[in-house]
């Protein structure tokens, strides 16, 4: 057994925090801020920080993560890091030239207090900033919140730093797609091109961590939002921000800075939340939604009621961020399973309520938690209470699924262990059915294996 | 074989890649990055701050002391005290294996958890002891544990929070657990270096010679710097008991806390690791009289090498006997391993830049192939790692270091009990033993071999364009950036999640992996059949140029 | 609305200063909150008439996540809004960071939105500017104006310089300003001529000098300001005088902070044994 000690009986906990299901902001920056082309992100902490959120990513994504450190001593935590962040940028202008930096804070800068709006501003006015290069930055206080904060954080300051209002509406919608995969980026962007609607999506992880192998490495890959696209974010009709959690405070900043209105959307995870997405966005590019969507939907449909029989009433248990877990929990509900036990280290009472609501009717005993001492371990503990028939969440699960012996299908953030999240989206009608390809292929192989010689079925 | 090779003279490379630098920069760097040359000594500059905006390979202090040197600990209970994600990324991610088979099906092993204080903004700001003080005693309460190791921060170092304090109030309510602190915040030091020391002082300090429990072995030793990635220390006690060699304690791979408090009942330390281990060495050679030397588990050779001084060192013919046995049995399988693979890597180049001693174990690894190392270097190695102990008086002790604490040994009044004479010691010496010692990377090197100390990304890029190697060793977050460059990269801290890679079974398991490497077909499957037609259509090209 | 942080040596006066200042304001019909930045909690204690209850950090702490702008903001004299930071006890903990969390969550709570109708927001600083948490008042859209508050001790002189070095590194990025010094009189010789220099020097003005009077002891020992407690004082003329002062105040400068020498040399030039 991986967690033989992890007892069943649950004792409430005040302080110790067992197997998190989150981790802290900066990675959540680290990876916004691939989402803009040219970007080089930084990390304005110990180079600790850096190495560690370059190295989860880079499991994640199998794939380059660039970014710079401002590499604290003791002695800048005691005199400030200023002279460490003006030195970085203009090491990593002269050595690696970025179109722009991204920086963030980290736990030490936060306590500290340094402040990166001088820092920054600093830098520019004794010309470490070459013409035509950004920097742009956000806090991200590692004991606020929870990786998607920083995520949220780093959005907000990309509209703070590169957005602009020229005045002269443009014809085009805004999508800030939230903490997704790559090819969720791309699926969107594929779904609004096919409807006809003109949109500016950031950031836009897609062919920067998925990127090609050609033998030619680029350090600053194809891929990313570009900073002109972005300014022009200022100039749109409306924003669709997918997932509150991630989007909200960007769309937010969008609204007040430059009365761009916006829209609070789950991320189009499974049937119903597409079904939502689509409409918003016919609504708000004015385009009617192309007769090829009716075709789409109806073949996600399609596979839903021909598989039903291996999908109702199976109990099961999900951990991740919010904005994943909302639209996924509501998925499952359509497909008849039973949420039964939802945690997210990710603070915040709006999700449990909203878990809570969705699950009313059809899942009126989900246990749900998040926050404080909401992790892995309660889960297990929960899990050991209340078995269940399938396991989503990232690739920490798979101790758990182990030892329980519980299908289990990977969906969040880490995934270390597998490949697919870069390349076949989850969100919109299609992703939909590659989830469910996931979690079928998890079920059915498990009845597979455990049927009786006699039992085994051909045809499923 | 490639011996006789001359290796290209990489200082105009060298002067290129300065070139792009800030002058200052470039002066700095140019001390880091030294073309050998064998004839003279040579000073590598090491252990110095990491310089911001460079990308660097480095981590942090803490790093080095929870994820290195305590991590692997299965009946520890590393509790970090801080924000979540410190615990969370040193959550499994170095691949230390455990077995806590001997102590049956519920033997402790608490590897697989995380564990953390989750420190929030009103921790940070009304200060985080009273729930440090909780969060060990639910850990305590859930787990029973043996020991709580706790683990500091950036931000808890910047609060004032005493966990020392905290762990001995602890450790006194407790009776049965040993609680200790570890001030290993992150921007302690200028790498994992810091760490790595901070680590062995509280293990000395709090754990070693706990227990006096006598060993019933004939040769007994301690494996130092051992870590057990991917199998490694499992292989080596496969050995270790062919030969009749009792391991005491491992530090750290496999290891339990038991272990540790009856190393000191050692006869001898065995040095893998010297970087982040020489500190426990030298410390127990001072209170209890054990020598040590260094060894190399990785290459078939080097084992051998290794196990026959330690039969030197018991001077037993019985034990020597049974070594050469050992090796007699085991060896020959070895090379005939390193013949098999010899038509894909003789001749071949490899680059390796990683951590504090696996950049220069390595390349006996690949020469055993026929393989010859162009360039290397460590992550965050000190100067004697490079140019051998024998420079220890002439290191300066810089700002950086000086704040890590460094011990005061004496010998113990009781358990101090010199294993050897000093004249039994000096007679084994000049045998060819050498206690007390590493000779440090570029004695091992060929001449106009580079050296380049914390390599960053712009360096290894321009090093790999000149040299074209054939494979480069290094970590997680170098992998995909040098095989985007068509060049395969091996990862010498997680083996690409192979292994194990020392001793003889290890050696063999490393030839294969290499050749399958180096023998890979997608490496020139890399471009589009259409763009190599119009690569050599001359019209084609001029008409794209953008 | 006019956003203003009052910087000053700690004991020079600071939180009476303050309180007297903004309880002129109020008087004369601005709506005026004050947020208090010491650990102490003290800042506010004149215009609530006691300490203030449940500051925004105690708040957040007990309350998590579900704080409301009523929990942390109390009316006090005259309408006033008052807000009290808050802080760990001397020797845990980080009371810097405690500043950054409780104007962020100020922020969040929307303190400062039009809806409040405020004309000005005060921030009472603790007296050094010991880390990073302590300048956060004069941040990026937070204070825009600064007046320290000084007296002829070397001191207190020597701190107000120091502010003005803090001052000139945010005055390009937040765009805060140095609207001049308020001498609160100690009494020492040629206090008024000093302080005038030291303020010519510095670039900026000498706004007030505040006299020394022991009806303001009076006053706190009742828990009030001087213009409650005695609103017919020649003391509470005073504190009137530079509310008006400061409300027309248009002089705003980036100082130039004195080299230490030429500070000692002002101080000896005024008659002190340095």
């Amino acid at each position: 057994m991986l967690l033989r000690h992890t007892p069943k009986e649950v004792k409430e906990r005040k302080a110790l925090t067992i197997n998190p299901a989150k981790t802290c902001q900066p990675v959540g920056a680290m990876y916004a801020a691939l989402g803009v082309h040219g970007c080089l992100p930084h990390s304005h902490g110990s180079q600790g920080c850096c190495s560690y959120h370059r190295s989860v990513l880079t499991r994640h994504y199998k794939d380059p993560i660039m970014a710079g450190t401002s590499a604290f001593t003791e002695g800048s935590s005691v005199f400030g890091g200023q002279a460490n962040l003006m030195q970085a940028l203009t090491n990593m202008f002269t050595i690696y030239n970025p179109d722009l930096v991204a920086v963030h804070t980290t736990c030490l800068s936060e306590t500290i207090g340094d402040d990166l709006n001088q820092i920054c501003s600093k830098a520019i006015e004794d010309g470490k900033v070459p013409a035509g290069k950004k920097v742009i930055y956000c806090n991200t206080p590692s004991y606020i919140g929870s990786h998607v904060t920083g995520f949220s954080n780093m959005c907000t300051g990309i509209v703070k730093g590169l957005v602009e209002h020229t005045g002269v509406a443009k014809d085009q919608v805004n999508i800030l797609p939230g903490w997704v995969e790559p090819s969720d980026m791309r699926e969107i962007k594929r779904i609004a091109k096919d409807m006809g609607a003109k949109i500016v999506l950031y950031p836009d992880t897609s062919d920067v961590v998925d990127s090609p192998q050609t033998g030619e490495y680029k350090m600053y890959p194809d891929g990313g939002a570009t900073v002109e696209d972005i300014a022009s974010s200022g100039d749109s009709i409306k924003t669709l921000a997918c997932g509150a959690f991630a989007s909200e405070d960007a769309a937010k900043l969008l609204d007040s800075s430059f009365k761009v209105p916006y829209e609070v959307l789950d991320i189009p995870v499974g049937l119903s939340a597409s079904d939502r997405f689509i409409t918003a966005l016919s609504e708000a590019a004015r385009v009617t939604v192309p007769a090829a969507f009716v075709a789409e939907r109806g073949r996600l449909v399609d596979v839903i009621a021909d598989m039903t029989q291996y999908l109702h009433g199976k109990k099961v248990a999900i951990f991740g961020d919010p904005d994943q877990l909302i639209p996924m929990v509501e998925f499952l509900l359509d497909l008849d399973m039973i949420p039964t036990h939802v945690i997210s280290g990710t603070p915040g009472k709006k999700f449990t309520k909203k878990i809570q609501e969705l699950c009313a009717e059809k899942a009126p005993n989900v246990q749900v938690q998040n926050g404080a001492q909401a992790d892995m371990f309660l889960l297990h503990q929960w899990i050991k209470n209340e078995p269940v028939d399938l396991l989503l969440g990232n690739t920490y699960g798979k101790y758990i699924a182990r030892d329980e012996d519980i299908p289990f299908v990977r969906y969040g953030f880490p995934i270390l262990d597998r490949i697919g999240h870069s390349y076949f989206p989850t969100v919109g009608y299609t992703g939909g059915i590659r989830l469910l390809e996931l979690m079928l292929g998890a079920i059915m192989d498990r009845q597979d294996r455990d049927a009786d010689d006699t039992k085994v079925e051909l045809v499923m | 074989m490639s011996e006789d090779k001359k290796l290209p003279d990489p200082s105009i490379i060298k002067e290129e890649i300065l070139a792009k630098y800030p002058p200052k920069i470039a002066r700095k760097r140019a001390k880091s990055m030294v073309v050998v040359d064998k004839s003279m000594d040579q000073e590598v500059q090491s252990n110095v701050r990491t310089i911001p905006g460079i990308i660097t390979q480095r981590g942090c202090c803490y790093a080095g002391c929870k994820g290195v040197v305590l991590g692997p600990t299965r009946d520890i209970i590393n509790l970090v005290h801080g924000p979540i994600g410190c615990s969370f990324y040193a959550w499994l991610t170095r691949r230390n294996q455990t077995d806590p088979g001997e102590a049956g099906p519920d033997g402790e092993n608490f590897i697989n958890y995380c564990f953390s204080t989750d420190m929030q903004d009103s921790n940070i700001v009304f200060g985080g002891e009273k729930k440090l003080k909780q969060a060990i005693q639910e850990a305590y309460d859930i787990f029973k544990p043996k020991a709580i190791g706790v683990f500091s921060t950036c931000p808890v170092g910047l609060i004032g929070d005493d966990v020392h304090a905290v762990s001995r109030e602890m450790k006194e309510k407790f009776g049965d657990c040993n609680v200790f602190g570890f001030s290993c915040e992150g921007y302690k030091g200028v790498s994992q270096s810091a760490g790595h020391h901070i680590a062995n002082n509280q293990l000395f300090k709090h754990v070693i010679g706990r227990d006096n429990t006598q060993p019933e072995g004939k040769y007994n030793i301690n494996l130092l710097g051992e870590y057990n990635i991917g199998g490694d220390a499992f292989e080596l006690d496969r050995i270790f008991e062919l030969c009749g060699i009792n391991v005491i304690s491992t530090f750290s791979g496999n290891s339990n806390v038991t272990g540790f408090e009856r190393s000191h009942t050692a006869d001898l330390n065995l040095v893998m690791c010297h970087r982040s281990i020489n500190y426990v060495a030298e410390m127990m050679e001072t209170k209890y009289g054990i020598p040590w030397f260094k060894v190399n588990f990785i290459g078939g050779d080097a084992t051998a090498k290794s196990l026959r001084r330690i039969g030197e060192y018991y001077e037993d013919p019985e034990l020597i006997a049974r070594i050469e046995e050992v090796i007699t049995a085991e060896l020959p399988s070895v090379k005939q391993a390193a013949k098999d693979v010899l038509k894909t890597t003789d001749g071949k180049l490899a680059m390796m830049f990683v951590g504090g001693s696996r950049a220069h174990h390595y390349q006996e690894l690949f020469a055993e192939m026929g393989m010859t190392t162009v360039s290397a270097g460590y992550e965050f190695a000190h100067r004697d790692d490079y140019e051998g102990r024998k420079v220890l008086p002439t290191i300066k002790v810089d700002a950086d270091s000086r704040n890590i604490e460094e011990l005061k040994i004496e010998a113990d009044p009781e358990l101090y009990n010199p294993r050897k004479t000093k004249v039994e010691l000096e007679d084994l010496e000049k045998n060819g033993l050498e206690f007390s010692e590493y000779k440090g990377m570029k004695n091992d090197m060929a001449d106009q071999s580079l050296i380049v100390d914390d390599i960053s990304h712009w360096e290894a890029d321009k090093l790999i364009e000149y040299y074209k190697p054939d494979i480069f060793c290094a970590g997680i977050k170098e992998k995909y950036v040098v095989q985007k460059m068509g060049i395969p990269l091996k990862q010498l801290h997680s083996y690409d999640y192979g292994g194990p890679y020392a001793g003889f079974e290890g050696a063999k398991n490393f030839y294969t992996d290499i050749e399958r490497m180096l023998s890979t077909s997608i490496w020139k499957k890399l471009k589009a059949p259409w763009l190599e037609t119009g690569a050599s259509d001359p019209c084609i090209c001029a008409e794209y140029v953008a | 609305m006019r956003k203003i942080a009052i910087y000053g040596k700690g004991g020079i006066g600071k939180s009476t200063t303050t309180q007297n200042t903004v309880a002129g304001l109020a008087e004369a019909g601005n709506k005026v909150m004050v947020v208090g930045c010491d650990p102490k909690a003290d800042s506010t204690r004149l215009l609530l008439g006691g300490m203030a209850q449940g500051t925004v950090l105690d708040t957040l702490r007990e309350e998590g996540e579900d704080v409301e702008i009523d929990d942390v903001i109390k009316d006090g004299y005259s309408g006033t809004r008052c807000v009290e930071s808050g802080g760990p006890e001397p020797g845990v903990g980080c009371a810097g960071r405690g500043i950054i969390t409780s104007i962020n969550l100020l922020e969040q709570l929307g303190a400062y939105e039009p809806d409040q109708k405020l004309d000005y927001v005060f921030y009472d600083v603790l007296g050094d500017v010991v880390c990073g948490g302590f300048a956060m008042p004069i941040r990026e859209g937070k204070a825009e104006e600064i007046y320290i508050v000084v007296s002829g001790e070397m001191m207190a002189m020597y701190a107000a310089n120091n502010i003005c070095k803090g001052i000139v590194k945010f005055a390009d990025a937040g765009g805060v300003r140095l609207g001049g010094l308020i001498c609160n009189s100690r009494k020492c010789d040629n206090e008024l001529e000093l302080i005038t220099e030291l303020a010519d020097r510095l670039g900026t003005q000498m706004i007030h000098f505040v006299p020394r009077d022991n009806i303001v002891q009076h006053a706190e020992l009742n828990r009030q300001t001087v213009i409650e407690f005695a609103p017919e004082s020649g003391q509470a003329d005073e504190y009137r005088a530079l509310s008006k002062k400061i409300n027309d105040n248009e002089m705003r400068v980036i100082p130039k902070p004195l080299e230490m020498e030429d500070l000692e040399e002002l101080m000896v030039k005024y008659g002190f044994d340095a």
